[in-house]
């Protein structure tokens, strides 16, 4: 029988929560990718995207509030044969956790991340988010909101992620099929999800996005993948990603904007200077003789340290 | 033969390889040397330096007036008239003696300043000429050396002052008495992989022995001793090669003083070899060393990876333990194997950044939020850095806790000749894994008798973890029951722990089990107590030395008989506020009266410890506290 993605344990988000229907699209992907459960994590952040995993029948770990990444990232390079996904939040990963956000675009060390975007921190009470523009005034707030926002999208570009999209919580259909290539992706990828907050974010409501996302791929012409040995169509792909990208208003993208296959992933360099590294990762390797002790060669390893 | 010495210059002016030159040189001739380096947070021009001492059998602690002083720079010989005593050959270039005092800018302006009021009280000049003879009176022996003479005797090419490190090491191996060829088979080993480096620096070397010869300078000839096998390893280097030992794959870091370095060494030593015996049984494999953004990314990667199932740690100092405060709490909730080795250097905040301290030890006992158990242990020599190193990785994966290892700045940077690694002093245990995939695998099973559940791994177990309260599948939980029986599970832990663990690795009672004096140390003040302990037997005074090695748990039977029995109690530490004895006193209730303590930055030496022991045994006990202020 195939495997339920889904977990038993009882969701607790509000009724008409934007998150109900990334948990579904990530089942979903995870069904058609048919995915060995063993072989697929979830590391989530604090706040209500951080209670994903529980929701999901694969390994889990809700770690810390904006701490995933490295999390994530230490499953994943230490045994590169898993799939890593990273659901969070827009404060997780852009606010408290933007460092390493920043720093995993360099490394593309082949998560999946997540940014569960609703301009507020749900589970505080709405306090404004990164995302959240300058000047607005959700219900929640006491003013309005001081900060200019950050765009995911172009952040994540100019990080170095190879693969950033952007998807709408109301649009199960696209958003799975956007995890499901973001998944096979060797290096990172980014997918932003529009998802709104009905509890405490009374602007950017289901409707509100409704009336303007449309998608990149509606443009027959739309093609953002780069594929080795097309290394010279890097610098206009990452143009126009960017460009799209940079849209926010009245109309609001969603799709893929940039899939760059020519970046070589985190395990790719790491391999070249531990030629083992691939085929015996540091999660497989056996650490102990055949008596009990090391089996390493002090003296040949640290040859020269010795003096005869 | 009990040689000590100095060698001083600017930060970048080749000191680390004049250390290396003098050690390589001496072992050839089958002595012993151990050495420590001093240097400030700078790359280039202040005053760093290397004190070290030279034995038949193996040094373990240093100590002042030196015998040689070996100034590269003139800031060196201010720098260090308080090290100065009878009988001090002081060798520098005569250049030097038209340098003034004022002219020495990168000398930090306070020292500066102390150093003029010692001239001045002297009624001396401010300038090198009065600094030597300052030394005279101090029964100093200044031995003016034309280095850029000497060396352009033997190189024409090139700015002489490249040379100066070597001349100067040669000139000291040649006062010492050894014989040039050990000097020229040291410099063969330090410049290895540059034939051109080696042919210029023999020259150079045979310059300097002629020069010496000439002038009277050469030493009388030392014996030599049979020539044996050994490593010449640093504190860090020893920590190093015990978690690769120890089956380390993965270690994070984020650049620090004095802690990036083991990272580097290991980033060198990536790819490992096997012994013959294990090549045909086991795969190629190798350690991933991982540079982190920042240390929240370093404890918790480390984390990560441990949840595979990889031999996991990390490596920072002060300013970065501080920031995985939150990650430790998470690795104890969650009962994740992981190895955090602490370089303690002098704080708080940035502190003494390149300086020795060992003031973050009730911060280590105390590091984030919440009650979780953890284990807290500390080297205090260079093999116990190796031992300890895999110790630490073999307790994190039985009791599935934070271990923070614990190595002061002075051990990280000691460097000695270890005559062998033992491979089996250390048994290393592999992970056993499952066979099958288990899911809703009971990660937090409650069902145990010692609080150690079975360990699940990502890759073959399907369960949960979270830093909230969780079930025995590692589901969010705020019930009251399971709380309280996960928090006691916990926490069984450490019972279990130190009931299995040999008392030696918590700690020892060095020395005559029945003593007048007994001292209480940990980290790298082992070698300097055990040498006083042998100064005080001279002068008819039984001394003997508790050592600590494990805080958490703590031996707490052990030291409560060992300090019950005790006449007098003297507490060493390099802190303000006698760390140590606050844990004994916590755990034992027994309240250690009187201290020695050091916190300005520099390593502890014997003859500091001896004096100010000396005033806590002769004073009838008034004397509580001794504040120790060697070092320049």
């Amino acid at each position: 029988m195939a495997h339920n993605f889904k977990s038993d344990v009882a969701v607790d988000w509000c009724p008409g929560c934007g998150d109900f229907g990334i948990l579904t699209s990530i089942t979903q992907a995870l069904s058609e990718l048919n995915l060995d459960p063993k072989d697929v994590i979830a590391t989530s952040g604090i706040g209500c995207s951080g209670k994903t995993p529980h929701y999901l029948n694969i390994a889990g770990v809700h770690t810390l509030h904006g701490r995933s990444i490295p999390f994530a990232t230490g499953i994943k390079l230490s045994n590169p044969h898993l799939k890593v996904i990273v659901p969070g939040g827009d404060g997780d990963m852009l606010g408290i956790g933007a460092g390493h956000f920043v720093a995993e675009g360099r490394r593309n060390s082949g998560l999946t991340i997540m940014i569960f975007d609703n301009e507020v921190y749900g589970l505080t009470k709405g306090q404004a988010a990164p995302t959240m523009a300058l000047g607005e005034k959700t219900k929640s707030l006491a003013r309005a909101n001081v900060f200019t926002k950050v765009n995911p999208i172009t952040l994540a570009l100019t990080a170095g992620y190879s693969f950033v999209a952007r998807g709408f919580s109301f649009d199960m259909k696209q958003l799975k099929e956007i995890i499901k290539t973001a998944i096979l992706h060797e290096g990172s990828s980014v997918i932003d999800i529009l998802q709104p907050c009905p509890t405490y974010n009374n602007i950017n409501t289901m409707e509100w996005y409704r009336q303007r996302v449309y998608k990149l791929e509606d443009d027959k012409s739309w093609d953002p993948v780069v594929a080795p040995g097309n290394e010279n169509q890097i610098a206009e792909k990452f143009q126009r990603a960017y460009d799209r990208g940079s849209e926010w208003g009245d109309k609001i993208p969603t799709g893929i904007f940039y899939d760059n296959r020519t970046i070589p992933s985190f395990h790719k360099r790491l391999n070249e200077f531990v030629p083992s590294y691939y085929t015996n990762p540091p999660a497989t390797q056996i650490v102990t003789g055949s008596d009990g002790y090391t089996p390493i060669d002090v003296e040949a390893t640290f040859s020269e340290k010795i003096i005869h | 033969m009990d040689l000590s010495l100095t060698i001083g210059g600017p930060q970048g002016g080749g000191i680390d390889t004049s250390s290396n030159m003098i050690n390589r040189a001496f072992a050839e001739a089958g002595y012993n040397v151990f050495g420590v380096r001093e240097y400030h947070s700078n790359i280039k021009g202040r005053h760093s330096y290397n004190h070290l001492r030279v034995k038949e059998e193996r040094p373990r602690s240093l100590k002042y007036p030196v015998d040689i002083l070996v100034a590269l720079d003139p800031d060196t010989i201010f720098e260090h008239l308080e090290d100065i005593g009878e009988g001090t050959k002081i060798i520098y270039d005569k250049s030097f003696e038209t340098s003034d005092l004022a002219q020495a800018r990168l000398i930090m302006r306070d020292t500066s300043k102390r150093i003029k009021e010692t001239l001045d009280s002297s009624s001396l000049p401010n300038n090198i000429k009065g600094a030597l003879e300052l030394a005279k009176k101090r029964g100093g022996i200044p031995m003016a050396i034309p280095f850029s003479e000497v060396v352009t005797s033997a190189i024409s090419e090139g700015p002489a002052s490249r040379y100066f490190n070597t001349l100067g090491s040669a000139i000291t191996l040649s006062i010492a008495g050894l014989e040039q060829k050990f000097a020229e088979a040291a410099i063969k080993q330090v410049f290895s992989t540059k034939p051109k480096a080696v042919e210029e620096n023999v020259k150079v070397v045979e310059a300097a022995y002629s020069y010496a010869k000439e002038n009277g300078f050469a030493g009388k000839v030392l014996k030599v001793l049979p020539k044996m096998k050994r490593l010449l390893l640093t504190g860090n280097d020893g920590s190093a090669m015990g978690k690769l030992m120890g089956g380390l794959r993965f270690q994070t870091y984020y650049p620090i003083t004095p802690a990036s370095d083991e990272s580097s060494i290991m980033e060198e030593h990536e790819h490992l070899h096997y012994l013959q015996a294990e090549k045909s049984k086991l795969k190629e494999g190798g350690v991933v060393v991982v540079q982190t953004e920042d240390e929240i990314s370093a404890v918790t990667m480390a984390q990560g990876a441990a949840l595979t199932g990889s031999r996991s740690s990390t490596a920072t100092s002060g300013p970065g333990f501080s920031l995985m405060a939150e990650g430790i709490s998470f690795a104890g909730m969650d009962e994740v194997p992981v190895v955090i080795t602490l370089y303690q250097r002098g704080g708080p905040s940035t502190g003494l950044p390149t300086r020795n301290g060992q003031s973050d030890l009730l911060f280590a006992m105390n590091t984030g939020h919440g009650e979780f158990p953890r284990m807290v242990i500390s080297s205090g020599d260079v093999e116990e850095c190796v031992y300890d190193a895999m110790r630490a990785l073999n307790y994190a994966q039985r009791y599935q806790l934070p271990v923070i290892h614990l190595i002061d700045k002075n051990l990280a940077n000691t460097t000695d000749l270890v005559p062998d690694i033992d491979l089996k002093k250390v048994k290393v245990n592999q992970a056993i894994r499952p066979t099958q995939t288990r899911l809703s695998f009971k990660r937090y099973s409650l069902d145990t008798e010692n609080g150690i559940s079975e360990m699940g791994y990502f890759g073959n177990d399907v369960f949960w973890m979270t830093g909230d309260e969780h079930d025995e599948i590692g589901h969010v939980t705020e019930d009251p029951m399971v709380r309280d029986r996960q928090m006691r599970k916990r926490f069984k832990k450490l019972e279990t722990a130190l009931n299995e663990i040999p008392l030696e690795e918590m700690a020892l009672l060095l020395g005559e089990k029945n003593a007048d004096v007994t001292f209480v140390t940990w980290g790298s003040q082992k070698g300097p107590i055990l040498d006083v302990i042998e100064d005080l037997k001279k002068e008819g005074v039984k001394a003997n030395l508790l050592y600590l090695k494990m805080f958490e748990p703590f031996p707490t039977d052990f030291v409560e008989e060992a300090l019950g029995k005790a006449k007098l109690i003297i507490n060493v530490e390099s802190n303000m506020l006698a760390q140590a004895a606050r844990i004994v006193k916590l755990n034992t209730g027994i309240d250690i009266q009187h201290n020695i303590l050091k916190y300005n930055g520099r390593h502890m030496t014997e003859d500091e410890i001896l004096k100010a022991a000396k005033e806590i045994i002769g004073g009838n006990g008034k004397k509580l506290v001794e504040v120790l202020e060697n070092g320049a």
